[in-house]
């Protein structure tokens, strides 16, 4: 339905957006993952029609929108923050786009009226219409916003961290709110985010920018267990990062000589899983196809249904092992005790210099 | 505790001598207007409370050997130019202050030579305005030669209160509107214009205010037609009579109906913008 082809937009010789291309389909959540400073608003904003860019094309249904004026686009676009209009009631910012459309603006009270309850109604917000939008809370900001543009029927609605100025509660309820009134409208979202959580979970697809370009393009599940570079799995949150270089068949990491997958040369990043690491003793035998470091235990760090425990790599920096407690009881270490960190080699990952990827598919697909 | 209080006392008598200066002129002046007439002059003691000098600016007193104030014909010309001062000021000036939202080449020397019309000394932009009025053989009158100095003179008040407005406007709500498919013009109409309205009355009530006891700059461009100041200026030179004070008072509440207009429309869009998570964060007086 939309597609970028090549796009690139630089403020002042300094390079925003480079050379991204993707498309988004009907009917689909896709969501975009990039720290603060990696475009992902400016790349909003020039879906949107708010800037133009310097290079490529923006084609919408097949035709070049580069360079239309935005009300002319037909994109719902829900900003950061929420940008209602301050002099209208909860009902007037939401028939705005209703009565004040450039082409089919809708003059009958009672249609719009109805359009109008209908929206509430969906976004669950029916009994505050008359409220002025200074009196209504965040999270009702937030649908109001929401209501406003999917009352206009885009095909395509752009979301803005549409969550970032929520609460963790209200977060996560609007999170599954966000899923359903996209199913029930069979608008195509395309939600940006810095939360690593919210792509994962609420995307069909998901796109990681970083510094103005496309990183990688998956489903969540196989950006979360194959990040395409160290930076995209330094961004999961979920994995133990080891820089060193290969020898002999082997990853040197401060000192140890650990095992790597077969045909893995010239890798400068060893990248592990959180999750896939065990804790044993320092005496315990070196198993078969396992790769083990010794470390200092540190911390823990207790989240309601996992806990983390925080150890001390020879290098000096922080080893994470996370244990779900729906499987295990919590273990107590003391602090300051040596222990034997060990994970099965098919779970790793390793990256080149550059940061690309080097374990090749089927390998991965094995260890998954 | 003791020391706050005194600060509080020195804090008390500024503030009182203040108001005394503020409304010490306008009170003499008030007082003295309610003179005994004809006879009374324009000092103390109060022969006689009348109002006979109010009936005499309306020209209901009977005659007398005090001339009527020639101030009819002058006050109709001053409202006039003020009011037209104002509107075309007030449009200017937002949409010059409008065009400073996005930075521009040259904005800074744009911006320095608009601000310029109100640091010139306005006796010596008058006259200048004069001699080039001369030079081409141009016709000085209040309605042209004058008008436009005026609105030289306010357009860059008018234009220094938008652009305070719209650096506190937050320009999201425009694009919100925009991006569901509100042409810019409408944008504007529905969304820019109500939340700068107070802003726009603020700058109407500077130009207004300004061109409408406006002296210097209309001393040597307004013509043989005289406007309100000059013509009571005109008056002291011959002799200074209490109606004169009369019609001070009545100019003077004439200002504060202005003013209490302004402070009903600034409420009411202040009520409609009350407590807001977007826009002008407060309203501007």
């Amino acid at each position: 339905m939309l597609e970028l082809v090549d796009l690139g937009k630089s403020f002042d010789g300094v390079s925003a957006i480079n050379g991204v291309s993707f498309d988004v389909g009907e009917d689909e959540y896709l969501t975009l993952l990039g720290p603060s400073g990696s475009g992902k608003t400016v790349l909003l904003r020039l879906i949107a029609g708010l800037d133009r860019p310097d290079a490529g094309r923006i084609v919408l249904n097949g035709q070049n929108i580069t360079n239309k004026p935005t009300h002319l686009r037909g994109l719902g676009f829900v900003q950061q923050k929420y940008a209602l209009f301050p002099h209208l009631s909860v009902r007037q910012n939401i028939s705005f786009g209703l009565t004040n459309h450039h082409s089919t603006p809708i003059s009958d009270a009672n249609e719009v009226n109805r359009l109008c309850d209908e929206m509430l109604e969906i976004v669950g917000l029916s009994g505050l219409a008359d409220r002025g939008v200074g009196q209504i809370s965040g999270g009702q900001k937030q649908r109001v916003s929401l209501a406003r543009t999917l009352v206009t029927k885009p095909k395509l609605c752009l979301l803005d961290e549409p969550l970032g100025a929520l609460d963790a509660n209200l977060r996560e309820r609007m999170t599954v709110e966000l899923r359903d009134i996209r199913a029930r409208l069979g608008v195509s979202f395309m939600h940006v985010t810095g939360n690593e959580d919210e792509a994962l979970g609420m995307g069909d697809r998901m796109i990681v920018l970083d510094k103005g370009s496309v990183i990688q393009i998956e489903k969540p599940a196989d950006v979360f267990s194959r990040p395409a570079t160290v930076s995209v799995a330094r961004h999961m949150n979920n994995y133990n990062i080891l820089p060193g270089s290969t020898r002999n068949n082997h990853f040197v990491f401060a000192g140890s000589r650990l095992s790597i997958p077969a045909n893995v040369e010239n890798a400068a990043f060893y990248v592990v899983g959180i999750d896939k690491v065990a804790v044993e003793p320092v005496e315990a035998p070196e198993r078969k196809d396992a790769a083990s470091i010794d470390a200092t235990y540190v911390a823990s760090e207790f989240m309601g249904s996992r806990v983390v425990y925080l150890f001390e790599r020879q290098d000096g920096q922080v080893f994470e092992v996370e244990r779900h407690l729906s499987r295990e009881t919590p273990v107590n270490y003391i602090p300051g005790e040596t222990r034997r960190l060990s994970w099965d080699v098919n779970d790793v990952l390793t990256y080149a210099p550059d940061g690309s990827l080097v374990n090749n598919s089927a390998q991965l697909r094995g260890a998954a | 505790m003791h020391h706050l209080t005194k600060t509080r006392w020195a804090l008390a008598v500024y503030a009182a001598l203040f108001l005394v200066f503020l409304y010490g002129p306008f009170v003499v002046m008030g007082i003295l207007s309610f003179q005994q007439g004809p006879e009374g002059g324009p000092q103390f003691p109060i022969i006689e409370w009348s109002t006979y000098w109010y009936q005499h600016v309306i020209g209901i007193a009977p005659a007398s050997r005090v001339a009527p104030l020639p101030v009819g014909d002058a006050l109709i010309r001053s409202l006039s130019l003020a009011f037209a001062t104002m509107v075309v000021s007030t449009i200017l000036g937002t949409l010059t202050a409008q065009a400073f939202r996005t930075k521009f080449k040259g904005s800074g020397f744009v911006f320095y030579l608009v601000v310029l019309g109100m640091m010139v000394p306005g006796v010596l932009l008058g006259l200048g305005m004069s001699l080039v009025a001369a030079q081409f053989g141009i016709d000085r009158n209040w309605w042209s030669t004058a008008f436009v100095l005026h609105v030289v003179y306010t357009f860059p008040f008018a234009f220094l209160v938008m652009l305070a407005i719209f650096n506190r406007f937050d320009a999201s709500v425009e694009e919100a509107s925009l991006a569901l498919g509100v042409s810019p013009r409408r944008t504007f109409q529905k969304v820019t214009f109500p939340i700068i309205f107070p802003g726009i009355l603020s700058a109407m009530l500077f130009a207004f205010t300004l061109s409408y006891d406006e002296f210097p700059r209309t001393l040597f461009t307004g013509g043989s037609q005289v406007t309100m100041p000059l013509a009571i200026y005109g008056t002291f030179s011959v002799e200074i009579h209490p109606n004169l004070f009369a019609f001070g008072v009545l100019t003077t509440l004439f200002s504060f109906a202005l003013l209490s207009v302004y402070a009903i429309l600034m409420g009411l869009s202040a009520r409609r913008l009350s407590v807001r998570s977007t826009g002008i964060q407060e309203d501007v007086t």
